[in-house]
């Protein structure tokens, strides 16, 4: 018997260890461990729905549950007069900060950096920066515009919870079109599953424009190069520069 | 007001909202207990810093946490207004009698190389080129922490520090781990920062700089053979002596370093707000265009 139950001993260890996923990083105040620079690998800020391929587009299936967004009926309308003039009526194509959640998706890195206080985020894209503040201070008094939002956090259990009010009307979920008012209301909820995902997933409330709320979600991947850096991709400013080199072509011709 | 002033002004009045730190008289009371002068601040300070034992974060590091303002530093030229510059009393946004920022070499102007002299100070590039910041460009290192709050964030874990601007609502992240050197081939606005401690004094190493950027409005400006480094001591709870120092072998024949404070902004409840650029402005195609202005993007110097 006592042979037994070694052998369940000696069995039972690395059984429960390979059972059990990685440990979460975790702050010095037990909170989970955000910290790190992290991508979307998803075509979303194309396009938040199911579409197929398009010239410099690439096809893919979208992020939103269910995939139909409750518009309504005069603002499907505007959303199908926005897809119809994207190339110039995209905010982004201005050279404009993309708003949350685009940003949440753009094709670039952004990093976290966490207190027990905050979660900030720094973005490549547009040189851009969120924080969120965790120490329990409400939204700020509006009515506010603001392009990338006030962001308020809190914890449930291991998920970072986000609340962002006082948006702009003028950026987009995508380059389809897909259009909010200025009264959008997102909670986004990012919640670690394992050390290099964080699983990505935001409600969107808006009721100028949507019938009832719906949801996006998606995972964030850990960008593990050995020597990743943030770098900018400052878009508006770049729009600038190849505008002042077609400005200097006829000088050295 | 001249050709030159009268769109000046437009572009500083579509700034003007950014301009606080500007339209602080340069010499008024004392700063952290020093004298408002930056040559004698500069001496005060660092002899303050000698004794003052800093506040700690919970890892033991010296607590720099907080948001801040610029003091002694103004936006028009790093080395000082005499009264005799072309915005210096202009109706818009005029320039105000301002003791040099520099606080080496002693004679307190930019050392220049000759051909470099004519491109900045009220040079070439301050009647030929758009400010770059005017036209919202990232204002770059060291301009960024003179305009507007900012803010200074230590995540406990030691790894980075994040210093955000409410001017242009810009960032940087500063590497507090060793990190390899970035290529050569990227050139970043704000460049690479990598950071230590140096005793109590956050020591920040900025390489890869693109040289895109002015250093004030007068056009005073680097290369992107540019390598500055910064140094910011607290002496006292709530001032910060902010010194920086440029090398550039392309365009200085030594390096030269300015000095100003960082004041804690102690209002409770103090946050940064978004202050974007681009977003809803208007005005900087119509100088260009009126004006005759030239995007800058480095032309003034490139291919030297």
């Amino acid at each position: 018997m006592r042979y037994a139950i070694a052998v369940t001993v000696l069995l039972a260890v690395p059984i429960a260890a390979a059972a059990q996923a990685p440990a979460l990083r975790r702050m010095p105040d037990g909170k989970p461990n955000l910290q790190g620079i992290w991508q979307v690998l998803n075509t979303a800020s194309w396009d938040i729905q199911d579409h197929p391929a398009r010239l410099g587009v690439p096809g893919g299936q979208g992020v939103v549950e269910g995939n139909e967004l409750p518009y309504r009926p005069e603002a499907l309308a505007k959303k199908r007069q926005n897809f119809e003039n994207r190339a110039t009526a995209d905010p982004d194509s201005k050279g404009y900060l993309p708003g949350v959640p685009r940003i949440m998706y753009m094709p670039f890195p952004f990093q976290i950096l966490q207190a027990p206080d905050y979660v900030a985020m720094t973005f490549e894209y547009g040189a851009a920066y969120r924080t969120s503040y965790t120490n329990g201070t409400p939204h700020l008094k509006g009515p506010l515009n603001f392009w990338m939002g006030d962001s308020r956090g809190h914890w449930e259990e291991d998920t970072l919870v986000v609340d962002v009010v006082h948006f702009t009307d003028e950026t987009w979920f995508d380059r389809a079109g897909n259009f909010h008012s200025e009264g959008l209301h997102l909670v986004e909820r990012f919640t670690p599953a394992g050390p290099d995902h964080i699983n990505y997933e935001v409600t969107v409330e808006d009721p100028a424009v949507f019938t009832r709320p719906w949801k996006m979600s998606m995972p964030l991947y850990r960008r593990k190069e050995r020597n990743v850096q943030i770098l900018e991709y400052d878009h508006g400013l770049l729009m600038d520069l190849e505008q002042a080199e077609r400005e200097q072509r006829p000088l050295t011709k | 007001m001249n050709n030159r002033s009268a769109v000046l002004a437009l572009a500083l009045a579509v700034t003007a909202a950014s301009a606080w730190a500007a339209q602080q008289p340069a010499t008024a009371g004392t700063v952290g207990g020093c004298p408002a002068e930056p040559r004698a601040f500069n001496f005060c300070a660092l002899d303050k810093a000698k004794t003052f034992n800093p506040p700690r974060t919970t890892s033991g590091k010296p607590n720099l946490q907080g948001h801040y303002r610029a003091r002694l530093a103004q936006s028009y030229s790093f080395e000082g207004v005499s009264g005799s510059e072309p915005q210096f009393g202009a109706k818009i946004m005029p320039w105000t009698l301002s003791p040099p920022m520099i606080v080496d070499p002693p004679d307190r102007k930019i050392p220049y190389q000759p051909w470099a002299a004519s491109i900045g100070r009220i040079g070439e590039n301050y009647y030929k080129y758009l400010d770059p910041r005017t036209g919202c460009a990232q204002a770059g290192v060291p301009r960024i922490a003179q305009q507007d709050p900012n803010q200074i964030l230590q995540p406990p874990t030691d790894d980075y520090i994040l210093w955000l601007f409410e001017d242009h609502h810009m960032q940087r992240v500063i590497n507090m781990t060793q990190r390899p050197p970035l290529g050569d081939s990227i050139k970043l606005y704000n460049g690479y920062s990598r950071g230590h401690w140096d005793g109590n004094t956050l020591v920040i190493d900025v390489t890869n700089l693109n040289g895109w950027d002015w250093l004030d409005d007068a056009g005073n400006f680097h290369t992107d053979a540019a390598h500055i480094t910064e140094r910011l001591t607290l002496f006292d709870p709530d001032t910060i002596h902010y010194q920086v120092t440029l090398e550039d072998p392309k365009a200085y024949t030594r390096p030269w370093t300015i000095v100003w404070a960082l004041v804690r902004q102690k209002q409770p409840g103090f946050e940064l707000m978004e202050e974007p650029c681009r977003e809803g402005e208007h005005d900087s195609k119509r100088i260009r265009e009126t004006g005759g202005f030239k995007f800058y993007f480095g032309e003034s110097w490139r291919g030297r």
